[in-house]
């Protein structure tokens, strides 16, 4: 007597190992194409929504082009004058200050303010939607406020600044050409830093207590808990932000037109600013591409660089 | 629902295929992203429906146009979005290029109606057919001039009207400049001298510069160049003369002097005119602002906010830019089309949409926008209906009979490089990192590369 079931039939494993009435290779044929029927539709919106824009971007950037008469192929002409534009140079560098000045000083703050606001703080509730309402009001709108606040003539600041004696305030930022972009950057992190804020929130939420606790009972100081412990456990988090903050830099638009369109005379140009001139108002629609697509170089090939660096499984925390 | 096995594999047959062929499709989309802009010929619309894009007029004065015609034409239909300019030349450029262009646009001198040009209909016929052959004597010159800003060599079509003119002057506040004693100033020497006298009898801004829009460095500076040595930059910019002339980098030395003599108020780069230093100079917080004439819109009788100010004009007077030592002996007017409006070479109905376009200017609609007090008629003759004040009616008749008729300068350079090559110079002196010199030198390289 046994417990165990009887032996499958040997013609059930003949059709697992496919050598039935269907063949093994038709059968996989069919099942890889029912598989992708299926994601055909995903398929077709990746290519009609990403790949044909950037076959566009790349086919227009090789064109003397305005955008509406038929344009003249230039061959690589656009990315020669590109790469020798002094103004592309400053959008490069204005890039990378911002992804510095940007990135680092929003992680710090968000980070000062979502350790402070994850104690039992009274009214932290309150102080939680307060900091993140920057992060949900419109760029134009935080550009104009801001554009008010720092005039230096009739501005809350440069009333402040006079009523105070602290010069400081004011000053002209915005129409100060080695101060602009800084000005700008300043208003982005004020704006952004919410954001970082309910990042590490939430981070902060999913750290393992006993871990916590572990380290405390092990004597560890305040510092030490920080440090050793809580930071290296936000890793996924800040490296998220980190990538956020590195693709969402090079995307900024709307917060710079509308603070200084850009100047004075390009001092805060950054590259999407720049395309949109060159495509929009000067009507050289195949240089604007030509920006496109090195903007897309930069994105990609940094967050490719991201992936490698880190894994792809960083901002989920998957180690592997 | 559980279908039969040959169904299933019908139905996969039938989605693989579907799939693939949508993905053929797109990958083919994607190889043909070039395609020849020539090819894009679709008016669109049904034949009683005209469609129109604009930034200008505003959507409320624009609404009341169109019921103006659709009154009289019960049976037609305008499908109208007014945009922000820089969104509108977005859309402009996106319908040109996917052939989807509106029966009716809205169109800028110079490059943005020649970048055009080829979808756009001639309108002389058009303008024949409703006001007569002498159609042209309707119009203030510089708007005809200017509405052929562009045209190649021997193209003597008008691809567009100009639906309404300006003048670019300066605005005093009449209160402001009273209570210090202080006339509109009419010397580059009264001008120092006003701005002393305003800036130690207040806070106001004797001179606000809103410098920040490359549009307006630009008319500001040719009012200077025009009053300095008159018709000078067209020169220049026709490669008559070099931008590097002796007085165009005077020019550009005034503009300097707006801002190192503290003429411009502090952070004047970062002002913007819109909404921002238009603003302030409601508010009573500046005595001068350099604009246009469309400033008299702030008085429109429909609004239904009219600030003090504003309410018929009774705070405000027009001024031209004062005349320089050396230069004209009178200040000389600057100016052009606001905005005219062109007709898709693929309009659905292009005879309809030509009655719309001549109604507008100077037909009932032409009549409802000018009752809105909304910038100058480009043509003459047409005024509003009612006044709210004797100073309003005084201000129209100043800017529409005795400017507007006269000025021979335009506000626009016809190529878009050396406009923002000019623009970028400004701001390049205006923030102390170029001298006159080499912002002139800067424009004449870019005025060289375009060859």
């Amino acid at each position: 007597m046994t417990a165990y079931p009887p032996p499958a039939p040997a013609t059930r494993n003949t059709r697992v190992a496919g050598t039935g009435r269907r063949g093994p290779a038709r059968r996989l044929t069919r099942e890889r194409l029912v598989a992708l029927g299926f994601i055909a539709p995903a398929v077709v919106l990746f290519a009609v929504f990403v790949v044909y824009p950037i076959v566009f971007n790349v086919q227009s950037s090789l064109l003397d082009w305005d955008g509406v008469s038929a344009g003249t192929p230039v061959g690589l002409d656009n990315y020669r004058d590109l790469f020798s534009d002094p103004t592309f140079h400053t959008t490069l560098r204005n890039s990378a200050f911002w992804i510095v000045l940007t990135i680092v000083p929003q992680a710090a703050l968000g980070f000062a303010l979502a350790w402070l606001l994850n104690t039992r703080l009274r009214g932290r509730t309150v102080y939680r939607t307060l900091f993140f309402l920057p992060a949900v009001l419109s760029p134009v709108v935080v550009g104009i406020v801001w554009q008010r606040l720092l005039d230096p003539f009739n501005g809350v600041l440069a009333q402040l600044g006079r009523a105070t004696g602290i010069d400081l305030l004011t000053r002209s930022y915005l129409s100060d050409p080695s101060t602009a972009i800084f000005a700008v950057i300043v208003v982005n992190v004020w704006m952004w830093t919410g954001f970082s804020m309910l990042f590490y929130l939430a981070g902060l939420q999913l750290v393992d207590h006993s871990v916590v606790e572990a380290a405390r009972i092990d004597g560890a100081t305040g510092w030490q808990l920080l440090r050793r412990i809580v930071l290296p456990l936000l890793k996924p988090t800040h490296l998220a932000l980190l990538l956020l903050g590195i693709i969402g830099s090079l995307k900024t638009f709307e917060l710079v037109w509308v603070l200084t369109e850009g100047g004075p005379n390009h001092a805060s140009e950054l590259m999407p600013t720049y395309l949109f001139k060159q495509a929009f108002q000067l009507q050289s629609f195949g240089y604007g591409a030509t920006i496109a697509v090195v903007l897309l170089v930069v994105a990609v090939g940094s967050s490719l660089a991201m992936l490698r660096t880190f894994g792809s499984g960083f901002i989920t925390g998957d180690r592997s | 629902m559980t279908l039969p096995p040959t169904a299933r594999r019908l139905a996969a047959r039938r989605g693989i295929q579907a799939g693939l062929a949508l993905c053929l499709g797109a990958t083919l989309a994607a190889c043909a992203g070039s395609a020849d802009p020539e090819e894009s010929a679709d008016g669109g619309g049904d034949a009683q429906t005209v469609s129109f894009r604009s930034w200008s007029p505003i959507e409320q004065t624009t609404r009341q146009m169109i019921d103006s015609f659709t009154e009289s034409n019960p049976d037609v239909s305008i499908d109208a979005t007014i945009f922000n300019y820089p969104e509108y030349v977005v859309d402009l450029q996106t319908r040109a290029s996917s052939g989807t262009m509106p029966d009716i646009v809205g169109l800028q001198p110079g490059a943005l109606t020649q970048q055009y040009r080829e979808k756009l209909m001639p309108l002389e016929q058009c303008a024949a057919d409703t006001w007569g052959d002498d159609w042209e004597s309707k119009f203030h010159p510089v708007g005809l001039e200017q509405a052929r800003m562009g045209n190649p060599d021997g193209d003597e079509h008008y691809y567009a009207l100009p639906l309404l003119v300006q003048t670019v002057n300066l605005w005093a506040n009449s209160e402001l400049l009273d209570a210090a004693g202080v006339e509109p100033p009419a010397t580059w020497d009264d001008l120092t001298a006003a701005v002393a006298t305003l800036g130690d009898a207040g806070d106001a801004a004797p001179f606000l510069l809103p410098a920040k829009d490359a549009w307006l460095r630009n008319v500001v500076f040719l009012q200077i160049a025009n009053n300095l040595e008159p018709g000078r930059v067209y020169q220049a910019e026709d490669g008559e003369v070099p931008w590097t002339d002796a007085r165009i980098v005077e020019a550009f030395d005034y503009w300097s002097r707006l801002f190192t003599e503290g003429i411009a108020q502090d952070g004047a780069l970062a002002l913007d005119s819109y909404p921002n230093g238009v603003n302030q100079f409601e508010a009573g917080n500046a005595a001068m602002i350099p604009l246009g004439a469309w400033w008299i819109q702030q008085s429109d009788p429909s609004k239904t906010e009219i600030a003090p100010l504003s309410e018929g004009m009774s705070g405000y007077e027009p001024f031209l830019f004062p005349t320089l030592p050396g230069g004209a002996a009178e200040p000389q007017l600057v100016g052009g089309i606001d905005v005219a409006l062109g007709i898709s070479a693929d309009a659905a109905n292009p005879d309809l949409a030509c009655e719309v376009l001549t109604d507008w200017i100077a037909g009932d609609g032409g009549q409802v926008l000018i009752n809105t007090f909304n910038d100058l008629p480009a043509v003459t003759g047409l005024d509003p209906e009612e006044f709210t004040s004797d100073k309003q009616e005084q201000i129209w008749n100043q800017l529409t009979q005795d400017w507007m008729p006269n000025v021979q300068w335009s506000r626009y350079f016809e190529s878009p490089e050396i406009d923002t090559a000019v623009a970028d110079a400004l701001a390049g002196v205006a923030a102390g990192q170029l001298t006159p010199q080499q912002a002139a030198e800067s424009v004449q390289a870019v005025q060289d590369q375009q060859g």
